[in-house]
């Protein structure tokens, strides 16, 4: 399947004009985005060359396309929205050094602010920047934060999204997940976080073992009861300072 | 190549054969993705024969209606009843006879911004619910009567490993298990296994080891936490030795090694373990029993995630409990599935660059590697001698089938650090075709004791769809151009083909009901990785889209 410049929604904002040494850079910076995330063998060749994904030099887009596919990406095929996969300056770039190789010298490289979480995160610097990286780093395994929780556009949303930000680690320390119940099914009791309970199902997770389980039950198949004996115990999976490193993180990325 | 000139001298006893004769074949049902346990993909079915292929015809279809990107699914069939799953996790139970529909359920829409491809490679069928992985990295298990979702569990969160599920879960005993993707970036793969009633976590073996594991000291400094190694296809089952085989990935970053490899190191023994290795593990405790490295250091992207195929064949006046192993290189090896001693190799593509040989014990020799600087071709390419498309094994004929390309790339490596769940290939590798040749792939029929290719069919293009055998003595497949075919698994002769109207990248499976022997292949083109990166090399062909099953049998009053 070719992508053709067609339908033609997304308008750029193209009246800033910069120095040409800017463009200049963010071209370059442009073309390393593309030869890391582009340019990766599977998907297109480098600079633009044919390779599993089409062909991107010379291929007559205009910036405006090029922003929309880069964005949005391309349904039903290998190529996905980059939106919330690079920081608003990376995409930028990489759509302008995608327009030069078709032709385009003077490509707009200004930033639309078009920014969300996930590139939020990518920018963040010092203790915040490594709090986010112990939210959600693999090695800790189903110990980390993000196994319930989703911040910044990482972590799986079973627990509900945190209203407020503790003030400090000994108000995180003593956060509590609020109504966890009793679940009990075919004889067998567990700590659950109820979805919802209908007609047709009881949803729930079950909080017995990390990765929680999304169970759905027949009805009359599941009894609730309130309370549970289970405890959030994943604190003991971080130190302090890395606590306050993940507070850190949390003040950068919720907005009150 | 000499081949098994390093038995061991001391035969003082003899292992008796585990297996019989057809115990790793399918009857009425195709009840896993390999079609048994065994990884055999091979029917006992023979109502379907060499005398009578002809006349087979077309039953009933089934249009999906998802055309994400093709039909990969390896159906599963079970008391007559059919499970299949599209690439965009759309499941269906049919009458396995007609094709009617008992249920469907479709699996919620994954967010744009969730990384990989799109892709689902089939179910698994146990414990009354069928399970299957999905793009956005969760387990799920739906009832196997209504289809109604009975439970879903995260396996990893897909934004931050640029990892998912692409293969077919494998059930054993009370367990469901499957392997992830994402082993070609910064990502530390593993096999992991839920308990099939409750979907809570039963283990998780990680490729790469973590420090203070053993083989954690073949990885350079902190090289692990990103070693990839993802097993991202489907395993094999003993149930006799109770032992589980999979295949593990390449190493990350694929074409770089200096951040993963200490200098000097030696590649004859093993280097960033358990990447391209077929493992043993206890499928109780997911606890590594034993590991064989096929490719130490792979510097090539040549994973060994591929299917392990478990059977007992005399070799050299000994009845061995062997399985066979294809690396992506195409350089297939004999183990003892006990223990995992070498018992031989044969290497299936004609044109090889990557190393000049094995030695008797099977080492690697010649080792040609990418270089920082330089442009390297290497043969086969990274596509594989064979993508993850399965072969199939006959035990009444002892060969093993298989679907080899003859695919090239230039390799040149970059040295981007590691990122998590972002690409780490590190490297560019165009694709090309190797000079002087008009065909560029072939069926192949291999004898996996002597190691000689016992025939050959040559094809135009490339292949990769899965091979079906069965006792008919028949070997299925199907061509990107669209022609599913019968060979004659002796000689290789075709005997049959049918043109299905889109090309094949799925693997067919046979099954019965009521008596009467099916034929089902997947069909539809399109695939985001190796089958477009073939279909660039032929800038003429336009290979079609489709998401159909079509079912063959022959004429009702026929038989």
């Amino acid at each position: 399947m070719s992508i053709q410049p067609k339908g033609l929604i997304v308008a750029v904002a193209l009246a800033v004009s910069c120095p040409a040494q800017n463009v200049a850079n963010v071209v370059k910076q442009g073309e390393a985005v593309f030869s890391k995330t582009c340019a990766t063998g599977y998907c297109h060749g480098v600079r633009g060359g044919p390779s599993g994904a089409p062909r991107l030099a010379a291929r007559g887009f205009d910036q405006a396309y090029i922003d929309k596919v880069v964005r949005q990406g391309v349904p039903d095929t290998g190529m996905a929205s980059f939106s919330t996969r690079l920081s608003p300056p990376d995409l930028v770039a990489v759509i302008a050094y995608v327009a030069t190789l078709n032709g385009i010298v003077n490509p707009d490289v200004s930033v639309d602010g078009a920014g969300d979480a996930v590139s939020t995160r990518s920018r963040l610097t010092g203790e915040a920047a490594r709090g986010a990286r112990l939210f959600s780093e693999a090695v800790r395994g189903f110990g980390r934060c993000s196994t319930c929780h989703e911040v910044g556009g990482f972590g799986i949303p079973v627990a509900a999204p945190l209203a407020k930000v503790p003030a400090s680690v000994a108000e995180l320390m003593a956060l509590r997940t609020p109504d966890v119940k009793t679940a009990t099914m075919g004889g067998e009791s567990m700590p659950a976080l109820v979805l919802s309970q209908g007609k047709q199902s009881a949803v729930f997770y079950d909080l017995t073992s990390a990765p929680p389980v999304q169970r759905n039950a027949e009805p009359g198949s599941v009894k609730f009861t309130d309370g549970s004996s289970w405890r959030h115990s994943a604190f003991v999976a971080y130190a302090p300072s890395e606590l306050a490193a993940i507070l850190d993180y949390l003040r950068a990325v919720i907005k009150p | 190549m000499r081949f098994f000139t390093l038995l061991s001298s001391i035969v003082l006893f003899t292992i008796a054969p585990a297996l019989a004769q057809d115990a790793g074949a399918t009857r009425a049902d195709w009840p896993h993705y390999g079609g048994s346990p065994y990884s055999w993909r091979y029917s006992a079915l023979d109502q379907i024969n060499t005398s009578n292929v002809k006349s087979l015809t077309p039953a009933w279809m089934f249009q999906t209606g998802d055309y994400a990107e093709n039909l990969q699914a390896t159906p599963i069939v079970v008391d007559g009843v059919m499970y299949l799953i599209t690439a965009q996790a759309h499941v269906f139970a049919l009458d396995a006879a007609t094709g009617r529909e008992i249920w469907n359920y479709r699996y919620p829409p994954v967010p744009r911004n969730i990384p990989g491809f799109i892709g689902n490679r089939g179910v698994a069928v146990a414990d009354g619910k069928v399970f299957f992985g999905t793009k956005d990295d969760y387990m799920v298990a739906l009832d196997q009567k209504t289809g109604r979702l009975v439970w879903k569990v995260n396996i990893d969160d897909a934004r931050q490993c640029g990892c998912n599920i692409t293969a077919a879960p494998m059930v054993v005993k009370d367990k469901v298990i499957v392997g992830g993707t994402g082993g070609d970036g910064a990502h530390r793969g593993y096999i992991t296994a839920f308990n099939t009633r409750t979907g809570r976590l039963a283990w998780r073996w990680y490729v790469v080891p973590a420090p203070g594991e053993k083989g954690n000291e073949t990885w350079k400094g902190d090289s692990w936490r990103f070693g990839g190694g993802s097993p991202w296809l489907t395993g094999s089952y003993d149930p006799a030795l109770n032992l589980l085989y999979w295949g593990t990935g390449n190493a990350a970053a694929d074409f770089y090694d200096t951040e993963r490899v200490a200098a000097g190191a030696d590649k004859t023994k093993d280097v960033n373990l358990y990447t391209a290795s077929v493992v043993a593990l206890d499928p109780d405790t997911g606890k590594l029993r034993w590991h064989y490295q096929e490719v130490p250091d792979d510097i090539w992207d040549y994973d060994s995630s591929y299917e392990v195929v478990l059977l007992d064949r005399q070799i050299r006046g000994r009845m061995r409990q062997a399985l066979l192993h294809m690396n992506k290189s195409g350089l297939t090896f004999v183990l003892d599935r006990a223990t995992g001693e070498y018992l031989g190799s044969f290497s299936v593509p004609e044109v090889r660059t990557w190393i000049a040989g094995v030695t008797e014990d099977g080492k690697l020799v010649g080792r040609n590697e990418p270089a920082m600087g330089k442009t390297v071709s290497i043969c086969p390419s990274a596509a594989g001698a064979k993508s993850w498309n399965s072969t199939a094994y006959s035990p009444r004929t002892g060969f093993l089938y298989v679907p080899v390309n003859e695919m090239c790339a230039d390799i040149t490596p970059n040295d981007h650090p590691a990122d998590e769940g972002k690409n780490y290939m590190n490297g560019d590798f165009p694709f090309k075709l190797p000079p002087g040749r008009t065909t560029y792939s072939h069926v192949d029929a291999w004898d996996p004791v002597t190691g000689k290719r016992a025939w050959s069919m040559p094809y135009k293009y490339v292949l990769l769809a899965s091979m079906l055998a069965t006792a008919g003595d028949l070997v299925f497949t199907g061509n990107p151009e669209g022609d599913f075919f019968a060979l004659d698994a002796k000689n290789g002769t075709k005997l049959w083909s049918y043109q299905t109207g889109a090309g094949h990248r799925g693997s067919a499976v046979s099954y019965s009901v009521n008596g009467r022997q099916y034929i089902a292949t997947p069909t539809g083109w399109h695939s985001s990785v190796v089958g477009a990166l073939a279909q660039s090399l032929f800038p003429d062909q336009d290979w079609r889209l489709g998401s159909t099953l079509v079912v063959f049998a022959l004429p009702e009053g026929s038989r």
